[in-house]
C-alpha cells in the first residue's frame, strides 16, 4: 500500500498516507491507540471499505478499482476474525463453521467432514451441534478462528481476536494463529494486548491517528 | 494450512437424529414462523376474494351466455307510416349484422299483447288497430361496434323507435366485460396489496436475520445466494396461500351451486386452481423482491 488515505462519508479521516509493504506469509501485529486507524485498515483489505486516495494492493488486486466481483473472491480468499465474534447465536458451530464453505456452493454432505476436522483443529469437535451460547467466550473465538480457516485463506484478518479474553485463553488464541501462519497463511492482526507480543514474537507496525508510527520486529 | 485439513475427504458421516442442519442461503429455505403464517392467511384471505370474484364472473358470462342467442331487437313504425315500412325493412337487413328482419303482423302482435295482459279486457281488433308496425331483427353478432347504432340510425330515418331495454340486454356483453375490466384492476389492486403484505413480512425476516446477511456478504456471497432464500419464502407463501384460497371456494361453489343450477349456471372451480397457485407464487415472488431490493449491508461509516 502506498499514500493510502481513508476519509468516511462522515468527514473522520481513518487513516492518511500509510505506505506500507505485507509479504505472504507474514505474521503482523496493528497496534496503537483506539481510533489510531487498525480497524479500518483491516476492512480495507477485504473490501469493507474502499481507500479514498493512495494504491491499495490485496492479493494481487487493486482494491481501489476492484469490482464487486473481485472483492468477493478476495473476501472467499480470505478469513476474519472479528473482536466480537459475530458468531450466529441460532445457528450451530457446525452451521457457523461451514459458512464460508456453504457459500462457496459446498454441499452439506461435503462440509461435515472438513468443519469436524477444524474444529479438531481448535479442540472442539465435540461441539459440531452446539449452539454458541452454550460455549464459554475463548470457545466461542476458537468457532470464530475454525470458521476463518475452514476455507483454507491465503490470508487471516482477525480484529483483536483477544479482546475479551483473560490472558491463558488469548495466549491460546495466539498460539492458533501462530501455528496458522507456520503452515504459510499471512495472519495480519489488531491487538491491544501488547503483552502477547512477548510470547508471540511478530512484525508490529504501529498506528497513530491514521498515519505509520513504527514498523519493526518484535523477538 | 493444508497440513491441518490433509485426511480431509467425502464421506457420507452419519448427521445424528434430531439433528437437521439448516445453512443459510442459496436454495434453501429459511424456517417458517408466525410472522410467515400470519402472512399466509391473510394472503390466502385476499387471494380467496380474488377467487370469488372470478367465479362471479364465470358464473354471469354463462348465465349472460344461456339466454343472449334468444334476443330479438323489436323496432316500432308508427302505423300511419306503413308506406315506409317496406323501405325500412330493407334497410335494416341491409345491416350486415342482423340476420333476419321479420315483420310481425299487427294481429299477430295484438294476440301476444293480450296474453301478456290477460284479463285487461282489451279487444284483440281494437288492439291490433292501436299498436305500431314492428320488425323483429335477428342478430349474428351482437358484439359488433356500430351495429346497434346503425340500427337506431335506420329506425331514426323512419321516425321509427327502437326497442331500447332490448338493446340494452343485447348489449350486456359489453357491461361483462367491463365488469371483467373492474375485476383485473380489483384483482390488481389486490396483488400489489399482497406484495407489500409479503414484502413487509420478509423485511422483518430480514432485519431479524441483517447479521446473517451482512455475515454472508462478509464470506464474499454472491447477492443472488443471499437473496433467494428471501425470494423462495416469499413464492411459498404466495403459493401455499393460493392454494389454500382454492380450496376455500369450494364451500362457496357448493353452497351456490343448487340455487345457480336453475340459472343454467355450473361454477368450475378447478379453473381456478392454477391461476390462483401460480398468481400467488408471482405476487409472493414480487413482495420478495420489494423486500430484498434495499437490503445494505454498510459498512462505510465511522
Amino acid at each position: 500500500m502506498q499514500r493510502l488515505m481513508l476519509r468516511y462519508p462522515s468527514g473522520k479521516t481513518a487513516l492518511s498516507g500509510l505506505t506500507l509493504d505485507i509479504q505472504q506469509g507474514q505474521f503482523v501485529y496493528l497496534v496503537g491507540e483506539s481510533g489510531a486507524g487498525k480497524s479500518s485498515l483491516l476492512k480495507m483489505l477485504y473490501g469493507g471499505v474502499r481507500p479514498s486516495s493512495g494504491l491499495l494492493m490485496a492479493q494481487q488486486i487493486d482494491m481501489r478499482e476492484a469490482s464487486e466481483n473481485r472483492i468477493r473472491d478476495i473476501r472467499r480468499r480470505t478469513g476474519i476474525i472479528f473482536q466480537d465474534h459475530k458468531l450466529l447465536f441460532s445457528r450451530t458451530v457446525f452451521e457457523n463453521v461451514a459458512l464460508p464453505l456453504r457459500v462457496q456452493g459446498w454441499k452439506t454432505e461435503r462440509l461435515i467432514p472438513r468443519v469436524r476436522k477444524v474444529l479438531q483443529y481448535v479442540g472442539l469437535e465435540d461441539r459440531l451441534w452446539s449452539y454458541p451460547e452454550a460455549l464459554s467466550g475463548g470457545e466461542q473465538q476458537r468457532v470464530a478462528i475454525a470458521r476463518a480457516m475452514t476455507a483454507n485463506p491465503a490470508v487471516i484478518l482477525a480484529d483483536e481476536p483477544t479482546g475479551n479474553l483473560d490472558v491463558d485463553t488469548a495466549r491460546r488464541v495466539l498460539d492458533y494463529l501462530m501455528d496458522l501462519n507456520k503452515q504459510g497463511t499471512t495472519v495480519i492482526m489488531a491487538t491491544h494486548d501488547l503483552h502477547l507480543l512477548k510470547s508471540h514474537p511478530g512484525r508490529v507496525v504501529q498506528l497513530h491517528a491514521g498515519s505509520l508510527a513504527g514498523d519493526y520486529i518484535e523477538y | 494450512m493444508q497440513d491441518l485439513l490433509r485426511g480431509t475427504t467425502l464421506s457420507t458421516e452419519v448427521i445424528p437424529d434430531k439433528i437437521n442442519p439448516r445453512l443459510p442461503g442459496g436454495f434453501n429455505l429459511p424456517p417458517f414462523g408466525v410472522h410467515q403464517f400470519l402472512a399466509l392467511i391473510i394472503v390466502c384471505i385476499s387471494l380467496w376474494a380474488v377467487g370469488v370474484l372470478w367465479l362471479a364472473m364465470q358464473g354471469a358470462s354463462q348465465w349472460v351466455g344461456s339466454w343472449q342467442d334468444d334476443i330479438h331487437i323489436h323496432v316500432y313504425l308508427d302505423a300511419e307510416k306503413k308506406d315506409s315500412a317496406k323501405k325500412l325493412e330493407q334497410e335494416l337487413s341491409s345491416i350486415s349484422q342482423v340476420s333476419s328482419v321479420r315483420r310481425i303482423s299487427q294481429e299477430e302482435a295484438a294476440r301476444w299483447m293480450q296474453e301478456w295482459l290477460t284479463g285487461g279486457g282489451l279487444q284483440q281488433q281494437d288492439l291490433a288497430k292501436r299498436l305500431p308496425i314492428t320488425f323483429e331483427l335477428s342478430l349474428t353478432d351482437e358484439r359488433s361496434e356500430f351495429l346497434f347504432s346503425d340500427i337506431r340510425d335506420a329506425a331514426g330515418r323512419f321516425s321509427g323507435k327502437v326497442n331500447e331495454d332490448e338493446m340494452n340486454l343485447a348489449q350486456v356483453h359489453d357491461l361483462l366485460s367491463q365488469a371483467g375490466l373492474l375485476a383485473w384492476f380489483a384483482s390488481l389492486v389486490l396483488a400489489i396489496a399482497m406484495s407489500l403484505i409479503i414484502s413487509n413480512t420478509l423485511r422483518m425476516t430480514l432485519l431479524a436475520r441483517a447479521d446473517e446477511i451482512h455475515l454472508m456478504r462478509l464470506l464474499g456471497a454472491k447477492e443472488w445466494f443471499v437473496r433467494t432464500p428471501f425470494i423462495l419464502e416469499g413464492m411459498v407463501i404466495g403459493a401455499g396461500a393460493g392454494v389454500a384460497a382454492w380450496l376455500l371456494l369450494w364451500p362457496v361453489v357448493l353452497g351456490v351451486s343448487d340455487g345457480l343450477e336453475t340459472m343454467q349456471v355450473d361454477l368450475n372451480a378447478w379453473v381456478l386452481l392454477l391461476p390462483l397457485f401460480f398468481g400467488g407464487g408471482i405476487v409472493g415472488a414480487l413482495g420478495a423482491l420489494i423486500a430484498t431490493a434495499r437490503v445494505v449491508s454498510s459498512e462505510a461509516s465511522a
